[in-house]
């Protein structure tokens, strides 16, 4: 995997531009989840429906481009999923998402504190 | 001066290549490469002369006492201390510190007893006193930094109370280089009554050091950050304190006689080195002092001096970016941490890997110092002796290909 695959057009539009970037005013959890080796932190708001699926999500980050990407990319594919489905997601869908099959292990942590931060909050 | 070039061919893993580029390894603060000198010496004990010290009755382990014990002297001359009873071995700086917290600490300290840190410390600086204080009930106290990184002691004289029972604070930066003004501040303490810790783990690889002339009264550094094998390092402790600390660790090697009820301890230096101690180790530490000395410290000074002034120019001269630290001219050792505007340092190290560039990206074991210069993260490239302006320009390449593919 070279650089380029990495920085490729997608990815550095989802970390410059990432979606669903703010915050909810409605919402039925928040959580702060942080990387203690690099700094990165992820706040998100989360706001179910009736029937317990994603209606809204909304968040803020510092980072790096592979772990703001991989939020905006993460939360923007869990609207309309329900608790359930996303307590199943795995590190390897997270990656598919981001097209970032082969990264080095100190990158892979960047790209699932999304993850991570989202399971966890789901779990308070 | 060294001749660089023939320095780099002393170190055999700088002849790799790295992503097809020519390897560039500037991240000396956290640890730094091994002359072939030091590997051959690690081998050399393994392969001729491996047994424990201190205690065997035969040749092979007379022999490794007496290169463990020749390492101590080597680092007793090379920093100057009186004593070779003042020279102990640990695992490293963090190592070090903590001997000092748990043994030193715990008999001297008590509840509302202030213990005085900087705001610049290493996080191993930080952590056991923490814990200490905790145990102890005692109370911490930080003498601020400004927004460049320098100790601000306009008024320092109001940190040294009746309740101040230590002092310990880093003698240069890991993060951005600065060498603090030890002797007015170790005056200062001193006057006051006060002992002094010295993190040395930046300073020792890359300057004379002297204990007797900084006169501090703990001095802690590491091995593996002075062209030493990992897993050892040193603390001084002056001879009269030491005498008087309880043991830290305890077990085999640090006794005298052990009954079923009690123990008598083993002399100094002994005393604080429990358990089969890193023999190789201590060994190779030895050689890498060697090696040092035949550079000279002065030497190895005034290259860092010269790489590092023509980094910081070439570095500063990229659009968009920070270059942490004092503005002007102030002493500083081989060290430059810097940000890119809109480039995450994390992006930064991955894009310079690409080009053979090794740097550190992060907050360099230093929350407190980062959250003071207003920032999470920093770029960090730091400076060895085997470091040429080539180096740089091939940081300073790379850094400009990163601005292209990141902005």
């Amino acid at each position: 995997m070279s650089i380029s695959d990495i920085y490729r057009e997608e990815i550095i539009d989802h970390a410059k531009n990432p979606r669903n970037y703010g915050k909810l005013a409605d919402f039925d959890f928040e959580h702060k989840e942080n990387n203690p080796v690099c700094g990165d932190t992820i706040t998100f708001q989360l706001k179910l429906d009736g029937q317990k699926k994603v209606k809204d999500i909304a968040f803020e980050g510092n980072g790096c481009t592979v772990s703001q990407a991989a939020t905006s990319l993460l939360f923007e594919s869990v609207k309309g999923k329900t608790v359930r489905e996303i307590k199943k997601l795995s590190q390897a869908d997270v990656l598919d998402l981001l097209g970032l099959d082969n990264i080095t292990p100190s990158r892979v942590k960047c790209a699932l504190l999304s993850l991570e931060a989202l399971k966890n909050g789901i779990k308070q | 001066m060294p001749d660089i070039t023939k320095v780099k061919l002393d170190f055999p893993i700088l002849s790799q290549k790295m992503n097809d580029q020519r390897l560039v390894y500037l991240d000396n603060a956290a640890t730094t490469q091994k002359p072939k000198k030091v590997i051959d010496a690690i081998t050399e004990f393994y392969e001729k002369y491996n047994a424990n010290t201190h205690r065997g009755i035969y040749q092979l382990s007379e022999k490794a006492t007496a290169m463990y014990e020749d390492s101590r002297e080597k680092v007793r001359a090379f920093i100057g201390a009186e004593k070779t009873e003042e020279i102990i071995f640990t695992r490293g700086t963090t190592e070090s510190i903590n001997l000092v917290a748990y043994s030193w600490g715990r008999k001297n300290i008590e509840a509302e007893d202030e213990i005085l840190l900087t705001e610049t410390e290493h996080h191993s600086n930080i952590v056991p006193w923490q814990l200490l204080a905790k145990e102890k009930g005692a109370v911490i106290k930080y003498i601020p930094v400004d927004k460049n990184g320098k100790l601000n002691l306009d008024n320092i004289d109001q940190y040294f109370t009746k309740k101040t029972k230590l002092l310990a604070l880093i003698h240069v930066s890991n993060v951005l280089g600065v060498v603090n003004p030890i002797r007015e501040i170790i005056t200062k303490a001193h006057t006051s009554g006060v002992p002094v810790l010295l993190d040395g783990a930046q300073s020792t690889p890359h300057m004379p050091v002297n204990v007797r002339e900084l006169d501090c009264d703990f001095f802690a550094f590491s091995g593996h950050k002075m062209l030493g094998p990992t897993g050892v390092g040193v603390l001084y402790v002056r001879e009269d304190i030491l005498e008087e600390m309880p043991p830290f660790l305890s077990g085999g090697n640090m006794i005298r006689e052990v009954t079923m009820a009690e123990t008598k301890f083993e002399d100094l230096p002994l005393r604080f080195e429990a358990g089969t101690m890193p023999i190789a180790q201590v060994i190779g530490l030895g050689v890498a002092i060697d090696y040092l000395k035949s550079i000279g410290m002065e030497n190895i000074w005034q290259h860092e001096q010269e790489i590092v002034n023509y980094a910081l120019a070439k570095i500063r001269a990229i659009s968009g970016v920070t270059v942490y630290g004092p503005e002007e001219t102030v002493e500083r050792s081989g060290v430059v941490s810097f940000a890119i505007d809109g480039i995450h340092p994390h992006d930064l190290a991955s894009v310079l890997n690409e080009a053979g560039v090794a740097i550190r990206a992060g907050h360099h074991c230093a929350q407190p110092l980062l959250s003071a210069l207003g920032t999470e993260a920093t770029a960090r490239a730091s400076f060895y002796i085997y470091n040429d302006q080539k180096d740089v320009d091939q940081l300073v390449d790379a850094i400009n290909q990163a601005i292209k593919i990141l902005k």
